[in-house]
């Protein structure tokens, strides 16, 4: 289980999530790439059923970040 | 609106174990307004059947389809390429379009996916409370437009009983269920009909109730 790393998604924002993960990126911060990065108009469009779904295609992990 | 609610996921399970194509059918009028049994509930159960069935060893091939009425056979038709392919249908309506689809495709066993819970009313975002039992006799016009026979713990038609503290019913008192006969009382006095209270009723007739037997009604004027 060493060598286990969990596919994390992530449902971000566009009006704040996503661009802080913009910024990161402009400012050449790391993160992990075993986070996958779903860009969603608002949060507010989160499902129950995106999130099951994101389990059933194999995600360990999943946040929503808005 | 008939009100229902969902069987235990484990329960589901036992239903659909011997079955490797599975059908999840919903029905798109009652359970959708209550989320039981709507478009939603059958993507989120037939989800969580996969992804049960898949930890279990060994996951199913589950399908989904919603059809607007599953209580009318021709609603229904709309399921009947879904059903050829399932080897077992899970219904997601109440227990009339569980019972209209097994009638409807006899070749094919449909299981209950929701217990069916009574005609109820949403009275907040999220709590329905029953209101009708269907007793065939309706006497809301006697009780200020609140029934004694759904809301009564014991059905009583001269309450309230002893057990009616402060307008509370006794019957699992922590639920706090008002007391319909204290209820009634304040609506009738409120329209200056208490009158109605002092009037002797002969006893009320069942017969148009369950005592029966199963109900059907006949309109010819309709039948083709």
């Amino acid at each position: 289980m060493i060598d286990y790393e969990p596919q994390v998604l992530a449902f971000a924002c566009h009006y704040c999530a996503y661009a802080a993960a913009d910024l990161a990126g402009s400012m050449r911060l790391n993160y992990p790439p075993n986070v996958k990065v779903l860009h969603l108009p608002c949060t507010g469009k989160v499902d129950v059923i995106y999130l099951l779904r994101a389990f059933e295609k194999g995600a360990d992990a999943v946040f929503v970040a808005g | 609106m008939i009100v229902a609610q969902q069987k235990p996921l484990e329960e589901i399970m036992g239903m659909i174990a011997n079955a490797e194509k599975v059908l999840i059918l919903g029905c798109g009028t009652c359970v959708t307004v209550c989320f039981a049994g709507g478009e939603k509930e059958v993507a989120i159960l037939a989800s969580q059947l996969r992804m049960a069935t898949r930890l279990a060893g060994h996951e199913k091939e589950i399908r989904e389809f919603t059809v607007q009425r599953q209580c009318e056979y021709e609603y229904n038709e709309q399921a009947a390429d879904y059903v050829r392919d399932a080897d077992l249908i899970v219904s997601l309506a109440c227990g009339i379009g569980v019972q209209t689809m097994n009638e409807q495709f006899p070749e094919k066993l449909t299981v209950p996916g929701l217990n069916t819970s009574g005609l109820s009313q949403p009275t907040e975002q999220g709590v329905w409370e029953e209101r009708c039992q269907a007793c065939g006799d309706c006497i809301l016009a006697l009780t200020g437009g609140l029934c004694p026979i759904a809301r009564c713990a014991k059905s009583l038609l001269n309450g309230p009983c002893g057990g009616s503290q402060r307008g509370i019913c006794e019957v699992y008192a922590e639920r706090q269920t008002p007391c319909v006969w204290d209820q009634i009382y304040h609506r009738l006095k409120d329209l200056g009909q208490l009158e109605k209270l002092m009037e002797i009723r002969p006893p009320k007739n069942w017969h148009t109730s369950r005592d029966g037997g199963q109900r059907k009604i006949v309109r010819e004027d309709l039948r083709l």
